[in-house]
C-alpha cells in the first residue's frame, strides 16, 4: 500500500505542478492573478482534439500546432483586455474570469457541451513497484521535470530571465533599468500560456474534455500556489506535491471519505498560510504603503 | 368638399387594411407544451429531441383532440441552465409558465434544481411531467401533500430505490458468471460511489444485500460527483483485491474511471450504474478504453416492447445519437396525450386524475404511475436494462437473454462477458 | 392648512437642495421611486420574480462592497455568508418551525459569527492570501455538507421551506423595501466616521494603526457587518426560492458577487446595487438568444471594464459631476463655480 500511495502521490504532484508552476509565474512577475489559466489548458485539449480526433494529424505534431496557437490566443487577449486594465487590480481579476467564460462559451457553441475523450500521446501501462501507471501519467512526470528545470534554467541563467526576475522584483526600477517591461510582461504570458497548452496536451487524455473543465482544477492550483507563496515557482512545485499525497493519502487512509479529498486540501492550505502567512516560500513582504 | 371625400375615403381604406391586417387568421387551437432542461448539455438536448419527434408524429396525425376539437402541439424550448444555477431553473420555469403561458411542462434533470422549479409549477397547478431526477423524495411530496404536488408526475426514469433494485440484479449476475467461470465462490466487491444522497442508500443497501448475495465488501471509496479522476482510488481498489467493482457514478467521473479502469486492466468487473456510459459518445470519449464496461441503462436496441426499436429508429434519425432516458419526454407527450384525450378538457384537475389512469405500452415499458405519481417498475411494468459495451457497441445483457429473471426475455439480448484481462488474471 | 402648506414648502425645498442638486442623487430617487411603484404598471409575476432576486443580490454584492470595496480585504468566498445562511434559515424553519421573519434575522447572526470565524484567522493575511484564503472556506463547508446529508439533504438541499409571506407582490415589497433599507444603512456606514476608517485602512493601514486606531478591530467589523447583510440576502433567497442547497455555496456566485460589485462601481455601495439591476435583468433579457447569453453577457462585461476600468456608476458619476477641488464637494458638470465655496471649478 505504501508503494502504492508514494506513486499515486508523485504522479498526481506532477499534474498539479505543470498546471500551478505558469500561474505562479504570471502572478510572480505580472501581479495578475489570472483565472483564465486554466481555460488556456480548456482550450489547448480542444485544438488538440480537433487536430488529432477530428482532422486526423499526427499527436505530437496536433500538441506543437496547438500550443503555439494558444500561445498566440494568449497573447491577443493579454495585449487587448489584460494589459489595459492592469493597473486597477479587482478590474484584471474580473476580466480574466469573463475571459474564461468567454473561452467556455465559444467553446460550448463550437463543440456542444458533450463529454469527450482527448487520445493520448502513448497508450498501455507498466508496473513500478507492483503498482500499474499508464504510460501517459509517467510522460506527464517526465515532461513536468523538464519543463520545471527548463523553466529554472529560463529564468536563471539566460538575460531574459534576468529581466523576468526584476521586473517581479521592483516594476519601476526594473524600467529605469532599461528593461523593457511591457516586452517583459509579453513574454511571461507566453511562457506562462505555452505551460497551460502543454499541461493541457499532457492532462487532457487524463481527464474528460468538456467545456467547463477549467473550473476544477482552477480551485487547487490556487491553493497550490498561495501554500507554496505566490510567485515562487520553487513553492508552487513543493506545494503541488504536498496537495497531491494529501489527496492520495485521503482516499487511501479513508476510502469512504475520498469525496473530502478536494476539502482536506484547501483546509492544509488554509493551515499552512495561517501559520505562515506568506506561504512556505513566499517572499514576506514588508508591511507594502 | 371634394378632398373632404377624399380624404374621408382614404381614411376609410386606411382603417380597413389595418383592422384586415390586424384580424387574427382562421383561429388553429393550439396547446403549448414547455420542455425545460438544461439545452447546452446532452439531457436537455434530449428532452428536445424526445419532446420534438413526439409532437411531429402527434401533429402529423391531427393533433390531439379535446372534447370535438382538435387541438395542435407547439412546442416552447426552455433552457433551465440548471447545471449551471439553481436560480435560473426556477426562473425559467415561472417564465415557461406565466410569459410563455405554456400549458404543460415536460423535463427537468439536476435534482436540486427540479425541486425548486416542482414548487414553481405546483405554485402554478401546471402539471409538469419529470423526465430526468431519480431522485424518490420528488415523489414522496405527492403522497405527503398531494392537493399542493399532484401536479407532478416522473416519466422517467424509475426512482432512485428501484435504480437500486435493479442495480443488484445486475451486480447478482456479474457474481453468478464469476463463480462460474472463475470458481471464486465468494467474489469480493469493490463499492465505487460518488458521495451523493442519491447514492447513499443503495451503498447502505448494498451491506445489507451483498453478505446474503454470498458476497464480501473491500471496501468503499465515496469520490466526490464533481471529481475529475479516480487513478488513487482505482489503485486502491486493485490493491484490496476485488473481483467487482460496483459503481454509482452520474457525472463525467464515469469516463475518466472507466477509460483508466481499461487502460489499467484493473482485474475486477465492473458494474453497476455509470450514467455517462449509457450515452452513445462513450466509446470515443474513453477511446474505446471503456469496453466491457456495464451499467444500468433505459434504452437498447433490443425489442422491449414493438415500440422501442422504431422509436430508437426514428430518434437516431432526427437526432443522429442514440436516446439516453431523457428523451422520454417523448413518452411523456404521448401520456398526457391520452389524458387529456380521456379528460375531454385542459383543465389541469381533470388532466391529472386521466394522468394517474395511464396504462401505457410505452417505449421503455409498460408505464403506470404509482399513488406517488412515480413510474412503476416490476417485470410486466417497465424494468430497466442492464447493458454491456462490446465492441464499440452498447449490448443488452439484462434481463438475461436465458430467462432466468422473471422469465423477462427481451429480443435482442446477449450474453454478459467478464473483462478477458480479468478472466487471465483470475483463472483457476 | 397653512402648516401642511408650509411643510410640503419645506419638504419641496429639501427635495430640491438634497436630492436635485446633485444628478447622481436624482437618479437614485428616481430609481427608487420606479422600483416602488412597479406594480402600479406590471404585476407579471415573471417580472417580480426578476426584481426580487435582483432586490436579495444587490444586498450580496453591496456586502461585498462594504468588506471588500472599503476596507481592501478581497473576500473571493463571499457565498459563505450566504450559504450559512441559507442552510440556518432553512434548518431552522423546517426543524424548529419558526416563521421567517425569525428565520432570516437568525441566518444573519449565524453569517455573523462565519464572519468572525473567517475573520480572526485572516486578519494576518493580505492581498492575494487572503483573497485565496476566504475561497477555500465556502468549499470547505461544501465538503462538511455532504458529510452529514442527514440533515443537510447532501445535494438535494433542503427543500420543503416557508414562502416569504406567500403572495407574490408582498413578497417584492418585503424585498425592495429591505434593499433599499440596507443599501442606504449601509451607504451611512460608509459616509460615517467608521466608514472613513474603512477607506483609510484600505489604503494605508500603517499610517491608520500610526494614529491609534486598532485596525484589527475594524477590520473584524467589517467582516461581521458583511456577513450580517449577506446573511440577510441569504436568508431572503431561501425563503424565496424555497430550496437551501449546496448551489448557495457556490463558486461562481463567490464570483458573481465581485463581477456585479467590479461592473457597477467599486467602494461605492450605489454601484454595486446598479450593477446587480442592470446585469442580472439583462441576463434574463438574454433568454432571447440562450445559445449565446452567458457568451454576450462576458463580453460585455469585458467591454465595459475596457473602457470603464473603475466601473459603470463611477464612470456616468465622473462625466455628469465633478469634484471641487477646493471644499472636495461634488457639483453637477454644467456648473463654473462650487455650489457651497463658489471655488471655481474647472
Amino acid at each position: 500500500m505504501i508503494e502504492a500511495i508514494i506513486i499515486n502521490g508523485l504522479i498526481s504532484g506532477g499534474v498539479y505542478a505543470l498546471l500551478a508552476v505558469g500561474f505562479s509565474l504570471i502572478f510572480g512577475v505580472a501581479r495578475i492573478i489570472n483565472i483564465a489559466h486554466t481555460a488556456f489548458y480548456m482550450l489547448a485539449a480542444y485544438f488538440i482534439y480537433t487536430f488529432a480526433h477530428l482532422l486526423g494529424l499526427n499527436p505530437f505534431l496536433s500538441v506543437v500546432l496547438s500550443v503555439i496557437i494558444v500561445i498566440l490566443i494568449g497573447l491577443v487577449t493579454y495585449k487587448l483586455v489584460i494589459d489595459p486594465v492592469r493597473e486597477h487590480g479587482a478590474t484584471t481579476l474580473i476580466v480574466t474570469i469573463a475571459l474564461a467564460i468567454i473561452f467556455q462559451e465559444v467553446m460550448l457553441i463550437a463543440f456542444g457541451g458533450h463529454f469527450r475523450g482527448v487520445p493520448g500521446l502513448v497508450s498501455g501501462y507498466t508496473e513500478i513497484l507492483g503498482v500499474k501507471v499508464t504510460y501517459q501519467y509517467l510522460l506527464t512526470f517526465g515532461v513536468v521535470l523538464v519543463v520545471l528545470l527548463g523553466t529554472w534554467a529560463l529564468l536563471m541563467k539566460t538575460k531574459l530571465g534576468i529581466a523576468i526576475r526584476s521586473t517581479a522584483q521592483d516594476r519601476e526600477v526594473a524600467n529605469l533599468m532599461g528593461i523593457n517591461v511591457a516586452r517583459t510582461g509579453m513574454m511571461t504570458m507566453a511562457i506562462a500560456v505555452a505551460l497551460a497548452a502543454i499541461a493541457g496536451a499532457l492532462v487532457a487524455p487524463l481527464r474528460v474534455l468538456e467545456p467547463h473543465m477549467w473550473m476544477p482544477p482552477l480551485v487547487t492550483i490556487l491553493a497550490i500556489v498561495v501554500l507554496g507563496g505566490l510567485g515562487s515557482i520553487k513553492g508552487s512545485f513543493i506545494g503541488a506535491f504536498i496537495l497531491g499525497f494529501a489527496e492520495t493519502l485521503v482516499v487511501f487512509l479513508v476510502p469512504s471519505g475520498a469525496f473530502l479529498k478536494g476539502a482536506v486540501a484547501l483546509t492544509i492550505m488554509l493551515i499552512v498560510i495561517l501559520i505562515r502567512p506568506e506561504g512556505l516560500f513566499g517572499v514576506a513582504f514588508e508591511e507594502e504603503r | 368638399m371634394n378632398r373632404v371625400m377624399k380624404g374621408a375615403i382614404l381614411l376609410l381604406l386606411a382603417c380597413f387594411v389595418m383592422v384586415a391586417a390586424g384580424c387574427p387568421a382562421p383561429v388553429v387551437n393550439e396547446i403549448k407544451i414547455g420542455v425545460i432542461g438544461p439545452m447546452a448539455f446532452v439531457q436537455g438536448e434530449h428532452h428536445w429531441y424526445g419532446a420534438q419527434l413526439a409532437a411531429e408524429e402527434i401533429n402529423a396525425q391531427g393533433g390531439i383532440l379535446v372534447g370535438d376539437e382538435w387541438y395542435q402541439i407547439t412546442l416552447a424550448q426552455v433552457d433551465s441552465n440548471e447545471m449551471l444555477s439553481v436560480t435560473d431553473a426556477a426562473t425559467a420555469m415561472e417564465m415557461a409558465i406565466t410569459v410563455e403561458n405554456v400549458d404543460f411542462l415536460v423535463g427537468g434533470f439536476r435534482t436540486e434544481a427540479v425541486f425548486a422549479m416542482q414548487d414553481v409549477a405546483m405554485g402554478y397547478e401546471v402539471i409538469f411531467l419529470g423526465c430526468g431526477a431519480a431522485t424518490v423524495e420528488l415523489c414522496t411530496l405527492v403522497a405527503d401533500d398531494y392537493e399542493t404536488y399532484k401536479y407532478w408526475f416522473r416519466v422517467t426514469p424509475i426512482n432512485s430505490s428501484y435504480l437500486g433494485m435493479v442495480d443488484f440484479l445486475l451486480l447478482g449476475m456479474v457474481a453468478e458468471e464469476i463463480r462460474a467461470e472463475l470458481g471464486i465462490e465468494t467474489p469480493k466487491v469493490a463499492i465505487l460511489a460518488e458521495m451523493a444522497v442519491w447514492a447513499d442508500s443503495i451503498v447502505a443497501a448494498a451491506y445489507v444485500y451483498l453478505p446474503a448475495m454470498g458476497m464480501e465488501i473491500v471496501g468503499e471509496w465515496r469520490p466526490s460527483p464533481i471529481a475529475t479522476e479516480v487513478m488513487a482510488e482505482l489503485s486502491a481498489i486493485e490493491a484490496a483485491g476485488a473481483h467487482i467493482i460496483f459503481t454509482t457514478i452520474s457525472g463525467p467521473l464515469g469516463i475518466t474511471y472507466a477509460r483508466q479502469w481499461g487502460e489499467l486492466e484493473i482485474p475486477a468487473a465492473s458494474v453497476g450504474i455509470n450514467v455517462e456510459a449509457q450515452k452513445e459518445g462513450f466509446w470515443d470519449a474513453t477511446v474505446g478504453k471503456g469496453n466491457y464496461e456495464m451499467t444500468m441503462n433505459t434504452y437498447a436496441r433490443v425489442n422491449i416492447t414493438d415500440e422501442t426499436i422504431p422509436f430508437i429508429d426514428r430518434f437516431v434519425e432526427s437526432a443522429g445519437e442514440f436516446p439516453t432516458y431523457n428523451a422520454g419526454t417523448y413518452e411523456a407527450l404521448y401520456i398526457l396525450k391520452a389524458a387529456i384525450e380521456r379528460a375531454g378538457t385542459l383543465d389541469s384537475d381533470a388532466v391529472v386524475a386521466e394522468l394517474e389512469n395511464t396504462d401505457r405500452i410505452g417505449t421503455a415499458g409498460r408505464i403506470v404511475f404509482t399513488d406517488a405519481h412515480d413510474v412503476t417498475w416490476g417485470p410486466g411494468y417497465v424494468t430497466g436494462l442492464g447493458v454491456q459495451w462490446q465492441d464499440g457497441e452498447m449490448k443488452c445483457v439484462w434481463p438475461p437473454a436465458d430467462g432466468s429473471w422473471e422469465g423477462v426475455v427481451y429480443e435482442g439480448a446477449v450474453d454478459y462477458v467478464l473483462p478477458p484481462w480479468m478472466v487471465e488474471y483470475w483463472a483457476p | 392648512m397653512g402648516t401642511i402648506s408650509i411643510y410640503i414648502g419645506r419638504l419641496y425645498k429639501d427635495f430640491k437642495g438634497g436630492i436635485l442638486v446633485l444628478p447622481s442623487r436624482t437618479i437614485a430617487f428616481f430609481f427608487c421611486l420606479l422600483l416602488l411603484l412597479i406594480p402600479l404598471i406590471t404585476t407579471e409575476p415573471y417580472i417580480l420574480r426578476v426584481l426580487i432576486l435582483s432586490s436579495i443580490f444587490a444586498i450580496f454584492a453591496a456586502s461585498w462592497d462594504l468588506l471588500s470595496g472599503y476596507t481592501g480585504q478581497m473576500n473571493f468566498g463571499h457565498a459563505l455568508f450566504f450559504g450559512v445562511a441559507a442552510y440556518t434559515s432553512a434548518l431552522l424553519n423546517l426543524h424548529v418551525g419558526l416563521p421567517p421573519w425569525l428565520t432570516i434575522p437568525l441566518g444573519a447572526l449565524a453569517a455573523v459569527l462565519a464572519g468572525l470565524i473567517v475573520g480572526v484567522p485572516c486578519l494576518r493575511l493580505r492581498g492575494p492570501y487572503l483573497a485565496l484564503a476566504t475561497l477555500a472556506f465556502p468549499l470547505i463547508l461544501t465538503g462538511i455538507i455532504f458529510v452529514i446529508p442527514g440533515i443537510t439533504g447532501g445535494e438535494l438541499g433542503i427543500s420543503g421551506i416557508d414562502p416569504l409571506s406567500g403572495s407574490r407582490l408582498t413578497d417584492y415589497y418585503i424585498a425592495v423595501i429591505l434593499m433599499l433599507g440596507l443599501g442606504f444603512v449601509m451607504w451611512k456606514i460608509t459616509a460615517s466616521k467608521t466608514g472613513l476608517i474603512f477607506h483609510a485602512i484600505r489604503e494605508d493601514e500603517v499610517a491608520v494603526r500610526a494614529s491609534g486606531i486598532n485596525t484589527t478591530r475594524y477590520k473584524l467589523l467589517a467582516f461581521c457587518l458583511s456577513g450580517l447583510f449577506a446573511g440577510v440576502a441569504g436568508g431572503m433567497y431561501v425563503h424565496f426560492m424555497r430550496i437551501a442547497g449546496p448551489s448557495t455555496l457556490e463558486l461562481m456566485l463567490s464570483f458573481q458577487a465581485i463581477i456585479w460589485v467590479i461592473f457597477g462601481g467599486i467602494a461605492t455601495i450605489y454601484g454595486p446595487i446598479a450593477g446587480v439591476f442592470i446585469l442580472y435583468p439583462f441576463m434574463e433579457f438574454l433568454r432571447i438568444i440562450p445559445e449565446i447569453r452567458m457568451l454576450v453577457f462576458a463580453t460585455l462585461v469585458v467591454l465595459i471594464l475596457l473602457f470603464m476600468p473603475e466601473g459603470l456608476t463611477t464612470w456616468v458619476r465622473d462625466k455628469i459631476e465633478k469634484e471641487c477641488p477646493r471644499c472636495k464637494l461634488r457639483n453637477i458638470a454644467t456648473r463654473k463655480s462650487c455650489r457651497v465655496c463658489r471655488a471655481d471649478l474647472d
